[in-house]
């Protein structure tokens, strides 16, 4: 079999790149995008390379961010915007390969190997790309090249982030010497906790876990530790998948909630209920149902964390809104301890197409169904907050503000 | 250590003694641990109460649904199955007895108990002695006054259980589809199943009182299953029936079964059963459950296992699908095709359980729409009934 050729594509400070792109006269400004200062959700979401040069990073507080750089221009999110232009990147790359996966929303794998004859070697399709993306949206784009996913990865996060051509091509032959000395928690599937326990059994850099015993690996973490093992040596064989979202296993939101919740009737039951609409209304969307709820909380203090996450699976599957609830409610008032809750999750998983449905003589899912898919088109005609549940108007509720946001900032 | 065992024996006297076959033993301790569970909120009844009596040795083993009393005769058909040197009772850790009974060597086997309850089991070349329980503190079983019995035969009685329990419910969101509804009326039983997608029906005529009524009772699937393991239907034996508010008991020669009844209401399922057809079809029943069992095949990675089923001019065609792994048609020929065309889908595996149930080798299966339950029945015979909803798709 041909060696495959896959290009991992990187958008270099994102969000803070398109919008320096939407407003070119902040070009030489240091430009950090944060969330709404107003709320809890302070906190750096991307800082333009002009930023990072002062210290700024990621995920900083925004008040640390301004004491490093006074000057920044901060910038409201938009996260429509920044959807937007990453399908447009997609857009961009499909015009090269018919297989790429959008990997996060400013991360994705292209499989480039069936293209090298329209369009040369992978380095110069990485050129391209590049050239192309800078070109139509205004951001920098950094490639790393690869015989497989994992290689990609390894060489766009340190190689081509870090040198001038932002192009970087890890292969066989080059792993030893380029790869190995790398400290073993910069590898793909090295978790803090993963690599403290190879640290412990004297494992420190990427080499020494490529020249590991195999079996010792395979006894302590079973199919795992094969994995790592596989990975250390530039082996990896998970293709690139051009509908990533088939394969989805669980559909799940969390909320942060903007003061402690700790009045169940009043606070709590009401973000489950949106929780548990939002989960539904993507699983619809999705065309799936889910046998499993699953539900958690984190309390307000960080230092001394209490919650909890527990799940329920159901005899048969749904994505209707109130049989979610309803579960994640039975879970809550199971599990919960009572102390102040400030953040929520509700999950749906062990996912099944809803094309399919056994039908019941008790139950009338038909209509429970119709209801579901109505509120859904609703929405998508009207706007997210067209229709909404009437607690949700109560003071605890979040839905009308979460209307106006994706991923928990502002379109 | 031995001296001092001796030395203590002398002071205590013997509480019970006897002898028996360990085939006997072994086939009656496995009857009773049917009803033995390890997770129990009574500790004693992780054991089996074993009692010897003049007239034989009666062993019990119970939980809170089920309980079970397995007697074996000091002889029977001029074989010899136990003696009795001392009547008695104790009562011993069943999972670790019945494994004991089970490895013994020797095809006899002696059991004695002392006063301090500890019991010495010896056979052969080996001798166990085990830490007894009171048998005063064992519970007692639950009294039944022998008003109503009914008889059945007991070949009969596991067909039956073996035709409707397959079809309760195995969630226990709404318990009481986990039993088998039972009614009595007219010298008639009628016992339905069903977990809401699917629907067995069995009714036969049982000798009993003609005044005899009993209706919502439901007897838990589990039960049932257990008992038909236990009854033998070779003997050609009956069984009695008795019947109270709470509980059930099946009584044979050497047997007495006693279910706890579930509470609740069983939903009326008579109304679920369509009287009228649009499409009808008569076929062999092994063709179409051996089609389906192989349509099945690649139906297996969606849970539903759905098969797709439509009807042509003198046939029907089944087919399924898997993105994965491809496609299959089966084709199987109809005796007669009557009314509508029809296209449905439904779970392979309702199908399966409901044609292995059906011995008849000719059904008649009547269809009254794609969303509408269909009825499987033998087409000489009226008693049994198998209803099953199809799958809908969107």
């Amino acid at each position: 079999m041909a060696e495959k050729a896959i290009l991992l594509v990187d958008m270099e400070s994102f969000y803070a790149s398109v919008e320096k792109a939407d407003h070119p006269e902040l070009k030489n400004h240091p430009v950090i995008v944060s969330g709404d200062p107003e709320r809890r959700s302070g906190v750096v979401l991307a800082a333009c390379p002009l930023a990072k040069k002062r210290g700024v990073k990621n995920a900083y507080r925004l008040w640390e961010a301004q004491q490093l750089c006074p000057e920044a221009v901060v910038v409201r999110p938009r996260m429509q915007r920044y959807l937007d232009v990453a399908m447009e990147i997609t857009d961009i790359l499909e015009e090269f390969t018919d297989m790429v996966e959008p990997y996060s929303i400013d991360e994705q794998f292209m499989d480039v190997t069936g293209s090298q004859r329209l369009f040369g070697m992978p380095s110069e399709i990485a050129q391209k790309v590049k050239a192309a993306i800078k070109d139509r949206t205004g951001v920098n784009a950094r490639c790393g090249i690869g015989p497989n996913k994992v290689l990609a990865k390894i060489a766009c996060d340190h190689f081509s982030k870090k040198n001038d051509t932002g192009i970087f091509q890890l292969n066989q032959n080059n792993i030893k010497q380029c790869m190995w000395p790398l400290p073993v928690g910069a590898m793909f599937g090295v978790g803090s906790r993963m690599e403290r326990h190879l640290r412990r059994l004297g494992i420190s850099t990427i080499g020494r876990l490529a020249n590991y015993p195999l079996d010792i690996l395979k006894k302590k973490w079973g199919i795992n530790g094969q994995v790592l093992w596989e990975t250390a040596n530039g082996i990896d064989h998970s293709p690139v998948s051009v509908s990533s979202h088939e394969g989805q296993k669980a559909i799940g939101h969390a909320m942060t909630l903007p003061r402690d919740y700790q009045n169940f009737e009043k606070e709590i039951k009401v973000i489950l209920l949106e929780l548990s609409e939002e989960v539904c209304s993507r699983a619809r969307t999705s065309g799936v149902m889910g046998y499993t709820v699953s539900t958690g909380c984190q309390g307000a203090n960080n230092d001394s964390p209490a919650g909890f996450y527990r799940q329920t699976t159901l005899v048969n599957p749904t994505n209707h809104t109130m049989d979610v609830f309803h579960e994640a409610k039975k879970l809550f008032l199971k599990f919960w301890d009572g102390q102040p809750v400030r953040r929520i999750t509700v999950n749906l998983s062990h996912l099944c197409s809803d094309k399919v449905r056994q039908i019941s003589f008790f139950d009338d899912y038909e209509l429970r169904r119709e209801i579901g898919y109505t509120m859904d088109r609703i929405k998508q005609r009207y706007g997210p907050d067209a229709i909404i549940r009437a607690i949700s108007l109560t003071e605890a509720g979040q839905a009308a503000d979460r209307a106006k946001k994706i991923g928990g900032h502002y379109k | 250590m031995q001296d001092v065992m001796n030395s203590n024996n002398h002071d205590t006297a013997l509480a019970m003694k006897f002898s028996i076959t360990k085939d006997k033993l072994v086939e009656n301790v496995n009857h009773v641990m049917k009803a033995v569970s390890s997770k129990t909120t009574i500790p004693i009844l992780t054991g089996i109460k074993i009692t010897a009596s003049h007239d034989g040795i009666t062993l019990t083993g119970s939980n809170s649904d089920i309980s079970i009393k397995s007697f074996i005769p000091l002889e029977e058909n001029d074989e010899e199955y136990a003696t009795i040197e001392k009547t008695g009772s104790v009562v011993l850790q069943a999972r670790v007895f019945s494994d004991i009974v089970k490895k013994l060597p020797s095809e006899f086997v002696n059991i004695e108990v002392d006063s301090r309850l500890i019991t010495r089991i010896t056979s052969g070349s080996s001798e166990f002695n085990l830490n007894g329980l009171d048998a005063e503190e064992y519970p007692r079983l639950p009294l039944i006054e022998e008003g109503n019995v009914l008889h059945v035969r007991t070949d009969l009685l596991k067909h039956v259980i073996r035709q409707t329990g397959f079809a309760v419910s195995t969630s226990e969101t709404r318990p009481v589809l986990t039993g088998v509804n039972w009614n009595i009326q007219n010298g008639n039983l009628n016992c339905v199943a069903t977990d809401s997608h699917r629907l067995a029906s069995r009714t036969i005529s049982i000798d009993a009182d003609e005044n005899a009524e009993y209706k919502n009772i439901v007897i838990p699937g589990k039960s049932l299953n257990e008992l038909s393991k236990i009854l033998d239907d070779s003997s050609g034996e009956w069984v009695e029936i008795v019947i109270t508010e709470s509980q059930i008991l099946f009584k044979t020669k050497h047997l007495q079964f006693y279910s706890r009844l579930l509470d609740g209401n069983y939903p009326d399922t008579n109304r679920l059963i369509p009287t009228e057809s649009k499409t009808d079809i008569i076929l062999s029943t092994k063709a179409l459950l051996q089609a389906i069992d192989r349509a099945s095949l690649l139906a297996k990675e969606e849970r539903n296992n759905v098969v797709k089923f439509r009807t042509l001019e003198d046939s029907i065609e089944i087919s399924s699908q898997s993105a994965e792994l491809g496609r299959v048609f089966e084709n199987v020929e109809l005796q007669s095709l009557e009314g509508e065309e029809l296209k449905i889908s439904f779970s392979a595996k309702y199908m399966i359980d409901a044609l292995s149930r059906i011995e008849s080798q000719e059904i008649r299966i009547s269809f009254t729409g794609a969303m509408r339950p269909f009825l499987i029945r033998p087409v000489e015979d009226e008693g049994i009934l198998m209803l099953i909803l199809p799958v809908r798709t969107y």
